[in-house]
């Protein structure tokens, strides 16, 4: 027995496993048209929907075309030099990110208020998960656009009801700048505050109990609990939302066309009614691509970032 | 044995061109010839269908598909009609001719697209002289109202940012042909601004006294900007929750039409840009005119709460549930039944003259159809005197002279009203400018009218900070800008 232990290699020191070495086996023929037939449906549809339509946004860019133009030429980096030295770009693009960064960061700390009390295994905890469905169940320009008559000053319950509670009940909600941004990011939070808090209610439910267990018998408060136990095991899932958020966030556009149409002035013109006016009404392909890109580009640079500082630490092994 | 392996590169590329014959095999066949209107032959055969594109409640789609049996019976060709609402039609007009797609015989085109899509529609003079061409009805170009006719068909396709020099004349194909310009289409559903107002307040004894005793005035229909201030403020009685009149200042097409109406109501420019790009709404007719507006709203509060975010729809639903004595607008009006009021019809307000806003859809041939004789043998019956008057049962608002004057002497008092007063607006009306990019142009001047409207921007300044967006939009889509 031990002769024949000690005549046993190593298989981790001096070899590696079959097919892990630096010279691969040789594959038969066939092989390796296999796999491949077998991602031919997803390439083919990636190439359709994504590759494709990215490939003509650059090159449309580039160009001066417009849809029945069919005679539009090379123009080098002009749309995006024009994008970039047009103050009202600037604009909608500061306000673009200014909701975003608002309406995300509240959806957070409102989708994490809501999850930690709906977490835990009850039947109540089960009615108000199914609840939270509701408002994102809704179609956006539905929503929007229930919202536009609820703050309508005339006849809407907003100011009706704000009324009966003694409170200022003649709100203009959309004709003054910050009560149109309250009544667009009041809106945003409250379809997807939901989405968040269901996607840390999952996060939660999957956090192993033991180290919530030995914190409780350290005397560790229910404060300290959250915020050295449950918080930094929670990160990846946190980072999940953010990330979706953010991205779906910059993608907004049917609560600001349906509620103020960039109004009042242009203090809710964010870069996507921009894009929609330029691409789908004047139908200016190559300056829209060219804003299109610079969003894309600007969204391309924020996701890792958001990953790398949400998610460093991320690893419930290693928090 | 074959070797059925291949490189990865190799799979890439013909997945990539596999995605590539995908793309352009989604449209099968959907190229048409091109055609310059001259090789229709009237003797083509007669095809099962045609098919058209058209708008919904905007240019009252129910009017015409109520025409369908009718049509069928008359032609033996089933007209099948797509509708679409107004985004989503825009959209799909202009996808069909970047596709020179052949689906389509016939295309309602608004206005603000048309200086796009003028080489893509084909061009109707010589079809209008053709007599086998007419053989279904009598195109009559004449007859329509000519201000309508000249603003919505006739373009010149090598420099469409111009009008045709004479609207005011009957239409005469040879003036229009020898001037360099073409016909695009027979129009239908001309939309004007229009003034209504609660009839039942107007002629009630205890109003008539009181305006009488408030003014010293008789009460009386507004016919002057100065005249609409008073009767405005007259009925403005917030706790009652009534309000003089609506404005549309809310950031939309609506707000720019509402100021289109009083800049050519004080004198200036009412298309807001003329055929040689000049600024024209930057003048201090524009001024005079956006001052009177916002004072409207600020200075004399005849507006109901909500005025600066409001759209045509905002502003039809708090005239039909009694919210105000008056409106401007082109929507349909009907009051609540809880209201039991009664609407009249006026033309604009004047200032130094009057040039309501005027927008009418128009009925074109897609030049890469198929079908061009039979479908322009089916826009010119349906554009007919006759088929118009029909499609007044269901409001259509017609483009003919002959059909106001017979819908006029129509014995429903309101409805002869209305389309007296529309007729009398179509006649005076104001279309807009020819730009590629009108729908841009009209959003940056909605946004002043909307500043200056909510008190952010004096009326000035804001039309000079939208006089640098236009400048640089219009540079943007190509356009030489004088100055």
């Amino acid at each position: 027995m031990t002769d024949t232990l000690a005549a046993k290699p190593s298989p981790t020191v001096t070899e590696k496993p079959e097919g892990y070495g630096l010279r691969p086996r040789r594959e038969r023929k066939g092989e390796t048209l296999v796999p491949w037939v077998l991602m031919t449906p997803t390439l083919v549809l990636l190439a359709l929907m994504t590759i494709m339509p990215t490939i003509y946004l650059l090159r449309a860019s580039v160009r001066n075309d417009t849809l029945l133009n069919t005679n539009g030429r090379f123009v080098g980096l002009a749309n995006y030099s024009n994008a970039l030295t047009d103050p009202t770009f600037w604009h909608s693009l500061l306000i673009t990110i200014g909701f975003v960064v608002v309406a995300v960061a509240l959806e957070m700390l409102l989708g994490m208020a809501l999850s930690l009390p709906l977490a835990g295994e009850r039947l109540s905890s089960t009615w108000g998960t199914t609840l939270l469905l509701l408002p994102f169940a809704i179609t956006p320009v539905v929503s929007a656009m229930i919202f536009k008559e609820l703050l309508n000053p005339n006849y809407g319950w907003v100011d009706y009801y704000l009324g009966q509670l003694g409170l200022p009940a003649h709100i203009e909600w959309l004709s003054h700048p910050t009560t149109a941004w309250i009544a667009l990011i009041g809106l945003d939070v409250w379809q997807w505050t939901p989405f968040v808090a269901l996607i840390l209610i999952a996060g939660l439910q999957s956090l192993p109990g033991e180290p919530r267990e030995a914190a409780a018998i350290d005397g560790a408060s229910t404060w300290q609990m959250f915020w050295h136990v449950t918080l930094p095991q929670l990160k990846p899932f946190i980072a999940i939302a953010l990330v979706l958020r953010t991205i779906q966030a910059f993608k907004t556009f049917d609560y600001f066309k349906v509620m103020t149409g960039g109004g009042p002035g242009d203090s809710t013109e964010i870069l996507n009614l921009a894009i929609y006016r330029i691409a789908l009404q004047s139908f200016r392909i190559g300056a829209a691509a060219a804003i299109a890109i610079l969003l894309l580009i600007l969204l391309s640079l924020l996701v890792p970032a958001l990953l790398r500082g949400v998610g460093r630490n991320a690893d419930p092994e290693e928090a | 044995m074959t070797d059925t392996s291949i490189s990865r590169r190799g799979f890439l590329g013909a997945a990539l061109a596999l995605s590539a014959a995908a793309a352009t095999g989604c449209t099968p066949g959907v190229k048409g010839a091109s055609s310059s209107g001259a090789s229709v032959d009237a003797n083509a055969s007669k095809p099962a269908q045609l098919h058209m594109l058209y708008a919904t409640a905007e240019a009252n789609s129910a009017a015409v598909q109520a025409l369908l049996p009718a049509f069928k019976d008359k032609f033996g060709i089933e007209l099948v009609m797509d509708t679409q609402p107004y985004d989503a039609l825009q959209q799909k007009v202009f996808s069909e001719f970047a596709s020179q797609s052949t689906y389509y015989d016939i295309v309602i085109v608004d206005t603000p697209w048309a200086p796009a899509l003028v080489a893509q529609l084909e061009p109707l003079s010589q079809h209008i002289g053709n007599s086998a061409l007419n053989d279904m009805a009598d195109v009559d170009v004449k007859d329509f109202i000519p201000k309508v006719f000249y603003d919505t068909a006739v373009y010149n396709a090598g420099d469409p940012i111009k009008h045709f020099p004479d609207e005011a004349s009957p239409a005469d194909v040879a003036a229009i042909t020898g001037a360099g310009f073409d016909i695009y289409g027979l129009p239908l559903q001309a939309n004007a601004q229009i003034m209504a107002y609660r009839k039942d307040l107007f002629t009630d004894s205890g109003e008539l006294a009181g305006f009488k005793s408030k003014t010293g005035k008789d009460l009386a229909v507004p016919k002057t900007w100065d005249e609409f201030v008073t009767v405005s403020q007259y009925f403005t009685r917030p706790d009652k929750k009534l309000y003089g009149t609506t404005v549309m200042a809310g950031v939309g097409d609506w707000a720019t039409d509402d100021f289109k109406s009083m800049l050519a109501a004080y004198g200036g420019q009412g298309r807001l840009i003329g055929d040689d790009l000049s600024l024209a709404f930057k003048s201090p007719e524009g001024t005079a005119a956006l001052q009177r507006y916002v004072d409207l709203i600020n200075k004399y509060k005849v507006t109901p709460p909500g005025s600066t975010a409001a759209s045509w729809d905002e502003a039809a639903s708090l005239f039909d549930s009694g919210t105000t004595a008056l409106t401007m607008n082109y929507h349909a009006l009907e009051l609540d039944d809880a209201v039991k009021g009664e609407i009249g019809y006026a033309v604009v307000p004047q200032e130094k003259t009057r040039g309501p806003h005027f927008g009418t859809w128009m009925l074109s041939v897609n030049k890469y159809g198929g079908n061009r004789a039979w479908a322009y043998r089916a826009i010119t019956w349906l554009t007919a005197s006759q088929q118009q008057l029909t499609m007044t049962g269901k409001q259509l608002h017609p483009s003919r002279t002959s059909v106001y004057k017979q819908v006029t002497s129509a014995q429903n008092k309101s409805e002869a009203e209305f389309y007296r007063v529309l007729g009398d607006s179509l006649a005076v009306g104001v279309g807009r400018a020819r730009l590629t990019n009108y729908t841009e142009v009209s959003a940056a001047i909605a946004k002043a009218v909307n500043s200056a409207a909510t008190g952010s921007a004096a009326p000035d300044a804001a039309l000079n900070t939208a006089a640098d967006q236009v400048r640089k939009l219009l540079t943007d889509a190509g356009y030489k800008v004088p100055g």
